[in-house]
């Protein structure tokens, strides 16, 4: 069976370190299934998401061993356009993942680069938008708005890509009560549509819509039985 | 009167919409104050206002007594520490000792003094072990332990915390708690703003809730 | 002549900021840069920015360009104005040469302000529009963007060093340039991590997958546009004929 992510064996190690930060990484992700991978500061949870991004590929900060395939093709033989197409990374610092003058430009910024239609990104913004409740601040510039704001925003500006793999990398660690609920309500909505999902979590509240839980412990991947250590 | 006094305060950046409006509070040392809200409800503006970096447009800020219109932010830190929301805005000096020291070694303290201040701050904060590091390739739990240590070595009597557990996982934030109760003892007053519940609801013994700038709620436990 | 600004393409606030620039750089003649300093002033007003107020600012630049009257003066040789004792202050020579470099420098930033009534972005569109490669005018544009950011974070770093009880009022000079010496360090680090950060979020999100990119918004020069550019085009022409004439 062709998994949407397959991660073998994967080591990892940066150069400016002595040991493997990832230790023999193992892990599959469906189509419609969201996998929650928690665990302390400083094992390794960032270190997996660029990993299986493909941001590693072409930026040269460490070795990577073992493969990642992505719908059954290792991500070396796919080219950035292909892994950017497919791979939706939403990251835990929102201030320098917005860039752009106003709210619409950062979500349109994405589908530009992909070069889409004029109506298609008109479409998207919109549509990412409402789905973060975000609408009143469509010509407000990001630096005007709170912590959690901007990471509904960096959201929407990673929905608009329309990816078929989602990462969140803490993507809620700034959100108030109302906007978790908004995310994990999409979230169970891209689950729906068949998307798969990979959540770095520390928050254990957020847990209740994954499919399952493992547990990231200094570089190596366990399932999880309730204890982070 | 409290230790910090806010009358019918309101704060606007110049042409905009005001972001605090008319908001009164008394802040005790005596109790632990949780502010919470949803984004964008003005809870940062609020903190700023109480540590007098920001000075009110409307109203009033007394600070131990003294209007913080009239108080420069030296004499604030003596009475008043801040913890940013990014510790990296506060940490400044190329080695965690150093960075812990200066500001004593600015004002003239005797060398042996310091030394001893130094020592206790990082016993407690437990970055004993980290003294001679580059403080910014910290993690950032340890980043935030060396700017409360930093704040702290100036022996404050009130402390404002602008969401102190971004970025900590649950071990750190246990930690952090701990040494939040250990400071309590020693009777510091606290503020912090958060919209951590479990961490407001384990240390607070006042919450209160700010919406689009107005208090909606506050209660005493 | 009030234009509403929103309606001028910012291509042609970029020509006459590029045009009045390059003539305020070359013209020597004080007459003539008096003259294109006023209009300037009227250009600026026209686009719908009041260069008045950036006077209030520009008057903390006097005491630069006194300075700068003064060293021009004790460099070049020539007809003493004002000395004491032996050491010649002001020349004529040098004292034209500094009001010269008051007015350019009074012209350059007035124009500069003619395209700041643009939104960042539209800037950005209008050099893409002008063939200009998407990564440099994106570059532009985040420059822009994170400057404000960036004085925040000074500025909130000066705070904090003075939280911590230092009372900079109180501190002699030579020590308080050590205290500023501190605030460096921060700035500078976390600059570099967060461009960092910043390029491989932008990475992520596919820029410069392919050589160019759409745009959503695209910018459209109107007749008015075109007949101001034409516009701006002789009159510097004009100014430079009366120049070299």
């Amino acid at each position: 069976m062709k998994y949407t992510i397959e991660v073998k064996d994967l080591c990892f190690r940066y150069y400016s370190k002595e040991e493997d930060t990832l230790q023999g990484i193992n892990l599959k992700v469906e189509k419609g299934e969201v996998l929650t991978i928690v665990g302390l500061s400083g094992n390794g949870k960032s270190t997996l998401c660029h990993c299986i991004s493909g941001i590693f590929n072409h930026l040269d900060k460490g070795s990577l061993r073992g493969e990642i395939l992505l719908n059954g093709r290792s991500l070396k033989d796919l080219s950035r356009v292909d892994i950017i197409k497919q791979i939706g990374i939403v990251f835990q610092d929102p201030d320098t993942q917005l860039f752009s003058p106003t709210v619409e430009d950062e979500i349109a910024f994405g589908p530009e680069n992909l070069c889409l239609e004029t109506d298609v990104i008109t479409y998207r913004i919109d549509d990412a938008l409402r789905v973060v409740g975000m609408e009143e601040f469509r010509f407000s510039n990001p630096n005007h708005l709170s912590g959690g704001q901007k990471q509904l925003i960096a959201l929407a500006s990673v929905l608009s890509l329309e990816p078929e793999i989602f990462i969140f990398d803490e993507a809620m660690s700034q959100v108030d009560k109302a906007g978790k609920l908004l995310i994990k309500n999409k979230i169970k909505a891209l689950k729906k549509q068949g998307k798969a999902i990979i959540m770095i979590e520390h928050d254990l509240s957020n847990l209740d819509i994954s499919d399952r839980v493992m547990v990231l412990r200094e570089g190596k991947l366990f399932d999880f039985n309730g204890s982070l250590s | 009167m409290g230790f910090i006094d806010l009358n019918n305060v309101s704060f606007k950046y110049k042409d905009n919409q005001f972001i605090i409006k008319d908001v009164s509070l008394k802040l005790l040392k005596e109790d632990f104050t949780g502010v919470i809200g949803p984004n964008g409800g003005g809870k940062t503006t609020l903190g700023k206002l109480m540590a007098g970096i920001l000075k009110a447009s409307k109203g009033d800020v007394f600070i131990d007594g003294l209007n913080s219109q009239d108080l420069k932010l030296g004499a604030i830190g003596k009475r008043v520490g801040y913890l940013f929301q990014n510790p990296e805005r506060q940490i400044f000096a190329p080695t965690v000792e150093e960075d812990l020291t200066f500001s004593l070694r600015i004002k003239g303290i005797e060398k042996q003094q310091i030394l001893i201040k130094a020592q206790e701050m990082m016993e407690l904060f437990q970055l004993k072990h980290l003294a001679n590091q580059f403080p910014f390739t910290l993690s950032q739990g340890e980043k935030q332990r060396l700017a409360l240590a930093g704040t702290l070595i100036n022996d404050p009597s009130f402390l404002i915390l602008d969401e102190p557990t971004t970025g900590l996982d649950i071990e750190r934030k246990k930690q952090l708690t701990n040494i939040l109760k250990k400071l309590q003892k020693k009777g510091v007053g606290m503020v912090f703003i958060s919209h951590d519940d479990d961490f407001i609801n384990n240390l607070s013994t006042r919450i209160i809730q700010l919406i689009g700038g107005e208090i909606v709620a506050d209660k005493r436990k | 002549m009030l234009i509403r600004e929103n309606k001028i393409d910012p291509r042609t606030k970029l020509t006459a900021v590029i045009l009045i620039s390059s003539l305020a750089v070359l013209i020597k003649d004080i007459a003539l840069l008096l003259g294109i300093f006023s209009i300037t002033f009227i250009i600026a007003l026209g686009f719908g920015n009041n260069p008045l107020a950036l006077f209030k600012k520009l008057k903390k630049l006097a005491l630069l360009f006194m300075a700068i009257i003064i060293i021009q003066s004790s460099f070049s040789s020539g007809i003493p104005l004002l000395r004491i004792g032996s050491i010649t202050l002001l020349t004529i020579d040098g004292f034209t040469k500094g009001i010269l470099l008051a007015i350019r420098m009074c012209i350059i930033i007035i124009s500069a302000t003619i395209i700041s009534t643009s939104s960042p972005r539209e800037i950005v569109q209008g050099l893409i529009q002008w063939k200009i490669p998407y990564e440099i005018a994106f570059m532009v544009s985040i420059g822009i963007r994170f400057l404000p950011l960036f004085v925040d974070e000074i500025k909130d770093t000066v705070n904090a060093i003075q939280l911590r009880g230092i009372e900079l009022d109180k501190i002699p000079i030579g020590k308080r340039m050590k205290i500023y010496s501190y605030v460096l360090m921060p700035v500078v680090a976390t600059t570099l991590m967060k461009s960092k950060r910043l390029s491989i979020a932008m990475e992520s999100k596919g820029f410069g997958i392919y050589p160019r990119r759409s745009s959503f918004k695209r910018l459209k020069l109107s007749k008015v546009d075109y007949l101001l550019m034409a516009a701006f085009l002789v009159g510097a022409f004009t100014i430079v004929t009366v120049y070299l004439g």
